[in-house]
């Protein structure tokens, strides 16, 4: 809830107009560069018992959010979301019509599981990314 | 609840040996989805296979650890990692699992333990393989019985790598070791914070602890009798090392864009585990200081390496004094050019507010380049305003003291002007050169865009886009060019920024409250009103604005009543402004009131009999002014409230000063005739008609007893501060109502 207000907001201020419309799925990887996304405070209590930092991403209609210890390296979480984002859209093909993201959770889990594992963001280059991918 | 044989059976499928990994995955997800889980029998003694393993950890940690489940996790992979591991089986899982087990409880590893595994890291972060893997064989069509030698690590601009591996070697497939290297890394800020300095450090505590306790280390840290050094320590060493050459390799251009980002990532990474080595010991800080310099040399002036300015500039602030290290100029060129060059950088703006909140400390010494900075600070709110209003709440209070209360009343009241200016110094910045000559001074500028450049408005433009505070240069000076940025004011970044001010000015008053002085608050009063007429022309902005400077304005009369015999001859003019009543209509009826309530010699001796004759006048002509009979067409209406806040002030006054209540009599009486002319029945509605009649007649009755209006209106000071908390309209005191009703004892007011 937070991150779609955040979202809104953000796109509504760039004067971008939201397109609701969900384009026809690409082959290749889909680019996240260009992405709105952003990074916000949770105060203790709503709803996490204590104090969390959001990263978020948002790709169309979609909206992703890694929640972090204030602590931890925010420049990582951004790129860990920006890597995760576009493997979940294509494993679960999100964009696609009836995607059935809750009865496959096990898809999603074997990525992250690779990618985050117990919620450990992990210092990958892009060639240490590539041996992942072919692992999944 | 899941049913206890339905986990029996999940149990038995996560742990069986033959069962595909999608559906061991999907148990695991089930059970920690339902946790915490009475019926669970989950062990991980038993367990050799390390990806199981994990699995079951993964399970076990969500549980609440009522039953210890945490230490028996990281006890069990303490063991596992102990040993040599079989054939196929990899340490890479389990490191993950170890760095949770930390988070939740860093108690559930002995000393022993934690040596075990520092000793372990050091070894992993600092030796692995700099050889690249070979290509597992998979077995189908493409096994390739050939394996071809593999060659070194690279760097990622394509350089064979001379050093140790690192998360920026790049190879084509990877060794156990090196994954190893990179989990490691990965988890190592978390494993020295809580066990790299003396003593265990939870999570929780106190970051500062671990500069006080921070030992000079007795042995010799030197690489080559490192082999000596107790586990904690060698790790420390090894750690350092891994850092300077992550920031190193930081330096070279990598051949795939994306791994630009992480090498920032790495280097923001390698100088926070500096930091915290330094405060667990402080014999690194030399070694860190001239590599920190360096560093901050190279980047400082290349706009994408921005966010590591920030925990290079911690460091300092950190450990500077123990190095007697001159590093103001690291702070000057963080705080003044940064903000004003990059504040519409998302990332950087929280974090760069996020480093403030963190040394929040800062900003109370009054002389430091961190206090004289806060115009700047406000420029990342102004382009951000969603996420960073919650954070520059919590910051406001810091930034603001007797000294800078002015300037930042000002600057909050433009914060949305600031949004436009920077809007147009965006778009200024991105013109080609040749289209920004300067503007004919003679001819005024068509858009906001061609002001920027022009003579007559640049040194207003630079004074709303100031790095630093100017306490004395005067504000009026933008009010020009608040009039030329009305064409920005429905921009959605504009409005969205306006609406963060409310929230904002009522903060700075609560804030303001607890320090002013007589003096500060006159100022403030006098500013308010003043400013009242300069506001960028936004929808809604100038009504909410308005609205919360005269609940705020109630505030400091309460907090100063004499102001208002002190500022008499400002309340006056403001109040004998007709036009006033229409367009801060809000503002105007709180004035009233205030007067009504303090204009009196029990606030202040001074206030004479000429003074409250004086007010009294004035406020007659406006009661007059708005209440006069005129042909049909004509008759504007003006809001109910601010006729009933004119006659109830007017009656205190004529109770204070009783030659007067003849005047306030006659005039109240005429009302009746006011209420019913159709002139006036046709712009005010009803109820609002019967409200001023059913008010005029309250007073006009108490007028009847003067003594007793004489009471109720000028009480002991203690009985009227709760009075100004309700909505003005109903500010008529209780024994209003009972002495009416003892003087009209039949029910219903209407004649």
């Amino acid at each position: 809830r937070q991150v779609a207000s955040q979202c809104r907001l953000l796109q509504s201020s760039s004067g971008r107009p939201s397109s609701p419309q969900i384009p026809q799925l690409p082959d290749d990887p889909i680019s996240l560069q260009d992405a709105p996304g952003g990074l916000f405070q949770l105060p203790p209590g709503d709803p996490f018992p204590e104090r969390v930092t959001v990263a978020w991403l948002s790709v169309f209609a979609l909206a992703f959010a890694l929640v972090c210890d204030p602590q931890e390296n925010l420049s990582l979480a951004e790129i860990t979301l920006r890597r995760l984002a576009p493997r979940l859209l294509v494993s679960l093909r999100l964009l696609g019509p009836g995607a059935d993201v809750l009865l496959r959770p096990e898809t999603a889990d074997v990525l992250l599981d690779r990618l985050l594992p117990h919620g450990q963001m992990l210092f990958l280059n892009e060639r240490f990314l590539q041996a992942v991918d072919r692992e999944v | 609840r899941l049913d206890g044989k339905f986990v029996e059976l999940l149990q038995t499928v996560l742990c069986s040996s033959k069962c595909p990994e999608q559906i061991q995955v999907l148990c695991a997800a089930i059970l920690r989805e339902m946790s915490p889980c009475n019926d669970l029998s989950l062990s991980c003694d038993e367990i050799q296979d390390t990806k199981l393993l994990s699995l079951v950890s993964s399970v076990l940690l969500v549980q609440g650890n009522k039953k210890a489940e945490v230490s028996a996790v990281g006890q069990r992979i303490v063991k596992v990692l102990e040993r040599r591991l079989p054939e196929g089986q990899s340490a890479q899982y389990l490191l993950p699992v170890l760095s949770n087990v930390i988070t939740i409880s860093p108690e559930s590893l002995s000393e022993e333990h934690t040596n075990v595994v520092s000793k372990k890291m050091a070894d992993w972060l600092r030796y692995a393989s700099i050889q690249q893997g070979v290509a597992q064989p998979s077995g189908g069509f493409f096994s390739n019985p050939r394996t071809r030698q593999p060659g070194p690590v690279t760097e990622v601009d394509g350089a064979i790598a001379t050093d140790f591996f690192t998360v920026l070697s790049v190879g084509q497939y990877y060794t156990q070791d090196q994954w190893l290297n990179v989990q490691a890394f990965s988890m190592l800020r978390n494993w020295l914070l809580c066990y790299g300095g003396k003593g265990l450090k939870t999570p929780n505590s106190d970051d500062k602890s671990g500069m006080d306790r921070s030992v000079m280390s007795v042995v010799s840290t030197t690489s080559t009798s490192s082999r000596l050094l107790p586990p904690k320590e060698r790790l420390r060493e090894k750690a350092f090392e891994y850092c300077q050459r992550l920031i190193e390799q930081s330096n070279r251009r990598p051949l795939k864009k994306d791994d630009g980002d992480l090498q920032k990532a790495c280097l923001i990474e390698a100088v926070t585990i500096m930091d915290i080595i330094c405060k667990q010991d402080s014999s690194y800080v030399y070694r860190a200081v001239s590599f920190l310099k360096v560093l901050h040399g190279r980047i400082c002036a290349d706009a994408t390496y921005a966010r590591a300015l920030l925990p290079i500039a911690q460091f300092f602030l950190n450990h500077s004094k123990m190095s007697a290290v001159d590093s103001n100029a690291i702070y000057k060129h963080l705080f003044t050019d940064i903000p004003a060059q990059l504040f519409h950088n998302p990332s950087l703006a929280f974090e760069f507010v996020q480093f403030c909140k963190d040394n929040s400390q800062l900003f109370t010494e009054t002389s430091s380049i961190f206090r004289q900075s806060f115009p700047n600070l406000f420029k990342f709110l102004a382009w951000n305003s969603p996420p960073l209003i919650s954070e520059f709440v919590d910051l406001l209070p810091f930034l603001l003291d007797a000294g800078t209360a002015v300037e930042i009343f000002h600057l909050l009241l433009d914060l949305p002007c600031l949004t436009a200016a920077l809007d147009i110094q965006l778009r200024s910045a991105a013109l080609p050169t040749s289209e920004r000559a300067a503007s004919d001074p003679g001819v005024q500028p068509a858009t906001c865009l061609e002001a920027f450049r022009h003579p007559l408005y640049k040194s207003v433009f630079q004074y709303l886009l100031r790095t630093k505070s100017a306490p004395e240069d005067a504000p009026e000076r933008l009010i020009p060019l608040r009039q030329l940025l009305g064409s920005l004011a429905s921009s959605p970044r504009v409005m969205q920024c306006a609406e963060t001010v409310p929230v904002l000015l009522e903060l700075f008053f609560r804030v303001v409250a607890e320090f002013a002085d007589g003096q500060l608050i006159n100022q403030l009063v006098v500013l308010l009103l003043q400013r009242s007429d300069q506001l960028y022309e936004i929808p809604a902005f100038k009504d909410d604005v308005y609205r919360v400077l005269s609940s705020q304005l109630v505030m400091l009369c309460k907090l100063h009543p004499a102001l208002i015999v002190e500022l008499s001859k400002e309340i006056l003019e403001f109040s004998g402004t007709v036009s006033n009543i229409q367009n801060k209509e809000a503002i105007f009826t709180h004035v009233v009131w205030a007067i009504g309530e303090y204009m009196s010699v029990s606030y202040d001796k001074r206030c004479t009999v000429e003074q409250i004759n004086r007010f009294f006048e004035t406020l007659e002509a406006m009661l007059f002014e708005i209440t006069q009979l005129r042909p049909l067409a004509s008759t504007p209406s003006y809001a109910p409230r601010a006729i009933s806040v004119l006659m109830a002030t007017l009656t205190k006054l004529a109770a204070r000063s009783q030659d007067l209540i003849p005047r306030v009599s006659m005039f109240l009486s005429k009302m009746r005739t006011f209420v019913q002319s159709p002139a006036v029945t046709s712009v005010y509605c009803e109820e609002d008609l019967e409200e001023i009649l059913i008010r005029a007649t309250e007073l006009m009755n108490l007028l009847k007893m003067p003594s007793v209006a004489q009471f109720v209106f000028t009480p002991p000071v203690d009985v009227a501060s709760t009075r100004f908390q309700r909505e003005v309209n109903d500010s008529l005191p209780f024994a209003l109502r009972i002495v009416t009703r003892l003087l009209e004892p039949a029910p219903g007011f209407m004649p």
